[in-house]
């Protein structure tokens, strides 16, 4: 007789295992983390405590955490869309960016009357996104050159552009020299809701959003045909699905949400265009993760942006309290990234034990470890 | 008689230690402090946070707090967790693009009291702060002047801003008051404050084209690093970076942000600072003041490794005549850390490099005009953005 540790392939986890996985992957990260602040000299429960105040406790705690998923549920939505078409769109920090870039050119340089400047911020803004996407489309579809390399490389030249703009010709006459353009006229500000920070358009936007691109996956025929083309290319094609043209609309798409999220930012946070390292604090990338938790459901990533902004927000205020390195906050992201990761073989495959008789035969289908 | 004078005389002295004892423990002060960079950079987060340590060590009735690596953006949010969660009653922020996020926190919270450095933007509640390093990147330059052989000088800038150009100005003007051959050749990073990647390979170029002497405006000790394994002297910044290259490093600039800590948060707590009067509160603290020190390390104004080769180079100064260097150097220190400012590198006559007179004769810039300045000095090469024509 022997112990076997029998690990069984899962066709399709169901909508509660992938919830009580990942929740139990959080609580496990968070268990680790408890070590690193012994380790630092805090005391663990201070720490979680600390952490769920700056995240959960208060009115203003929720609106810092709302705050950081405005931008991570909008640009969320767009990359469910594009991962469920098998588009890795790995760009939406610089299409973020482009979106920054434009809103600021209309806020700053446009003959527009005051009233009009949000309004046509946010639709070139939009603009702005999916054409930066639709370039990676281009690239892929005439030049047969891997989106996930196009869309990763022309971040930094979105970065660089505006590190362009704002040391040249945009750079401000208030700002003494430094690399910053002038604030955005008042007109250009969205209004917040309340004390908070949480601009109220944005806000309604990210749900907005998520209904959107729900039904646009789900009950629509574009939906089902990019869900085709994310099953197969080839196979779309024999099928008559424009797959060329679907790829050019997802990354359209997806560009331009994350073009708004950039005006969002700039328009509802900075009032101004700055270095790129602090219009975002790297919501085009954490955007991904947050896209993934959600197995690619616009639903779903409305939960996963809240998660992840609570993780800011929560990290802001255990800096705050501690004064603890902020690399510190790194490895605290890494175990968290690590342990949901690491979950997915559990919503993918059951791992039993069981005591099994002398002489059994393998299953072929199954991977049995002795 | 005499007994009940001493007995009066010790209710009196019991009234006033326990009137003391109460003071102390009622007035406690909290601050917070917020840097833009990591306190580990050797470099202006590094040097803020020294600062904080020495006036949390020496005012027993001061506690702070800190927050690094804060992005300029999210400045606001950190105020708010530090007066609502930490309670502190004094905010510091110490970077220029934190100024409108602590404007607005400082109109939110009208009875906190705020420190912005290197902004110019203030309010009731909102005091502004500078320790300006001018008269020591003359001092830097004049001993760089007298080590050059080529006459070239190498500047790495993080920022084309007009700080640096009045630091890199006032460098070359030094060096040519020894040197008049001598040349400035910059190299703008234009990345970010910390960039060692970015300032190595500046270096490594500005010596390619022949500058033997290295000085530098970058959060880290790279610059320092380059020219010492091609055996080149280079001035420190920011902080003591002897002893990244002991041989090396010449002199350099250092701050002691504590001398405007430690007047302004006494004047707090004596309360004479309060949140209804900092309006017109901007610290413009230079050598005088002691924010600012020459050298290269603290108490080494001259790395005495270059002393020989500093007081065997005559000159002859236009003002104070036939002078070795060295003597120079200190000469020039006391006349600029005098309390009547007797000497300001931007004295005139002075001319940019287009040729235009900046600074007439006889006449010192102001604070504002030091504080705005966009031209290039003679003796400079290099891209300088934002030159005016006139």
């Amino acid at each position: 007789m022997r112990l076997r540790l029998q690990v069984t392939r899962r066709l399709e986890p169901s909508a509660s295992m992938v919830f009580f996985v990942s929740a139990l992957s959080l609580l496990l990260a968070f268990l680790v983390s408890g070590l690193l602040f012994v380790f630092l000299g805090i005391s663990p429960l201070e720490a979680y405590r600390v952490f769920w105040q700056g995240a959960f406790g208060s009115l203003y705690a929720l609106s810092e955490t709302v705050k950081r998923m405005i931008p991570l549920a909008i640009i969320g939505a767009g990359l469910a869309v594009s991962f469920q078409a098998s588009v890795w769109n790995i760009g939406a920090e610089g299409q973020m960016l482009i979106g920054a870039i434009v809103g600021t050119w209309v806020a700053l340089f446009s003959p527009l009357p005051p009233s009009l400047l949000l309004p046509v911020m946010f639709v070139l803004g939009f603009l702005g996104g999916a054409l930066w996407g639709t370039f990676a489309a281009w690239c892929r579809n005439r030049l047969a050159i891997n989106e996930i390399i196009t869309t990763l490389m022309l971040n930094y030249v979105a970065a660089n552009l505006v590190l362009y703009l704002i040391l040249g010709p945009w750079k401000g006459k208030t700002v003494r020299g430094f690399a910053y353009t002038d604030p955005f006229p008042q007109e250009a500000w969205l209004t917040t809701i309340g004390t908070t920070r949480v601009p109220l358009a944005t806000f309604l936007f990210a749900f907005l959003t998520a209904l959107f691109c729900y039904f646009l996956l789900a009950k629509t025929t574009f939906g089902f045909e990019l869900r085709v083309v994310g099953r197969g290319e080839k196979a779309a094609h024999l099928a008559g699905i424009p797959a060329k043209r679907v790829v050019a609309l997802v990354l359209f798409l997806s560009g331009g949400l994350a073009g708004i999220a950039g005006v969002g930012e700039v328009s509802g946070i900075h009032h101004m265009l700055r270095h790129p390292a602090h219009i975002s604090l790297g919501y085009g990338f954490t955007a991904i993760i947050v896209a993934w938790i959600a197995r690619a459901n616009p639903l779903g990533v409305l939960a996963s942006a809240f998660l992840f902004g609570a993780l800011m927000s929560g990290q802001d205020a255990l800096k705050v309290a501690f004064g603890i390195p902020f690399q510190v906050m790194y490895i605290l992201n890494g175990l968290v990234l690590f342990f949901l990761i690491a979950s997915e073989q559990l919503l993918y495959y059951r791992v039993t034990l069981r005591v099994a008789p002398w002489g059994e035969k393998e299953d072929e289908y199954d991977r049995v470890l002795d | 008689m005499k007994r009940f004078t001493v007995g009066v005389l010790l209710v009196f002295l019991l009234c006033f230690g326990f009137v003391a004892l109460g003071n102390t423990q009622e007035a406690k002060i909290k601050a917070g402090f917020i840097y833009v960079g990591p306190i580990g950079d050797f470099g202006w987060s590094y040097a803020h946070d020294q600062a904080r340590r020495i006036v949390d060590d020496t005012y027993p009735w001061l506690e702070t707090v800190y927050v690094e690596a804060v992005p300029e953006g999210e400045v606001e949010g950190v105020i708010d967790r530090l007066i609502n969660q930490e309670g502190v009653d004094v905010v510091v922020t110490t970077s220029f693009g934190f100024m409108d996020g602590t404007l607005s926190a400082a109109q939110r919270y009208p009875d906190k009291i705020f420190f912005h450095c290197s902004g110019f933007k203030r309010a009731p509640n909102m005091a502004t702060y500078m320790a300006d390093f001018h008269q020591v990147y003359y001092l830097n330059g004049v001993i760089a002047g007298a080590l050059t052989k080529s006459n070239k000088l190498g500047y790495v800038g993080a920022f084309p801003i007009p700080e640096l150009k009045r630091h890199i100005n006032a460098f070359a003007l030094g060096a040519r008051r020894v040197n008049p051959n001598a040349e400035v050749l910059v190299r703008w990073l234009q990345t970010s404050w910390y960039d060692p990647a970015g300032a190595k390979e500046a270096a490594e170029s500005l010596i390619a084209e022949g500058a033997d002497v290295l000085a530098f405006t970058e959060d880290s000790p790279t610059v320092v690093q380059v020219a010492a394994e091609h055996g080149l002297p280079s001035f420190g910044h920011y902080s003591p970076m002897y002893k990244f290259a002991p041989d090396f490093v010449a002199s350099g600039q250092l701050v002691h942000w504590e001398a405007i800590y430690l007047d302004f948060f006494a004047k707090v707590y004596a309360g004479l600072y309060t949140p209804k009067n900092l309006e017109n509160v901007d610290y413009w603290w230079l050598l005088r003041e002691g924010a600012v020190e020459l050298g290269a390390d603290f108490g080494m104004p001259i790395n005495p490794v270059f002393e020989e080769q500093l007081r065997s180079t005559i000159v002859n100064d236009p003002v104070y005549g036939e002078t070795s260097v060295y003597d120079l150097v200190f000469t020039l220190l006391k006349a600029m850390a005098d309390p009547e400012y007797a000497f300001s590198p931007f004295t005139g006559p002075i001319r940019d490099r287009k040729g235009n007179l900046r600074v007439s004769e006889g006449v010192r810039l102001t604070m504002d005009e030091l504080i705005t300045m966009e031209w290039a000095a003679e003796g400079i090469t290099g891209a300088w953005p934002g030159e005016p024509e006139k």
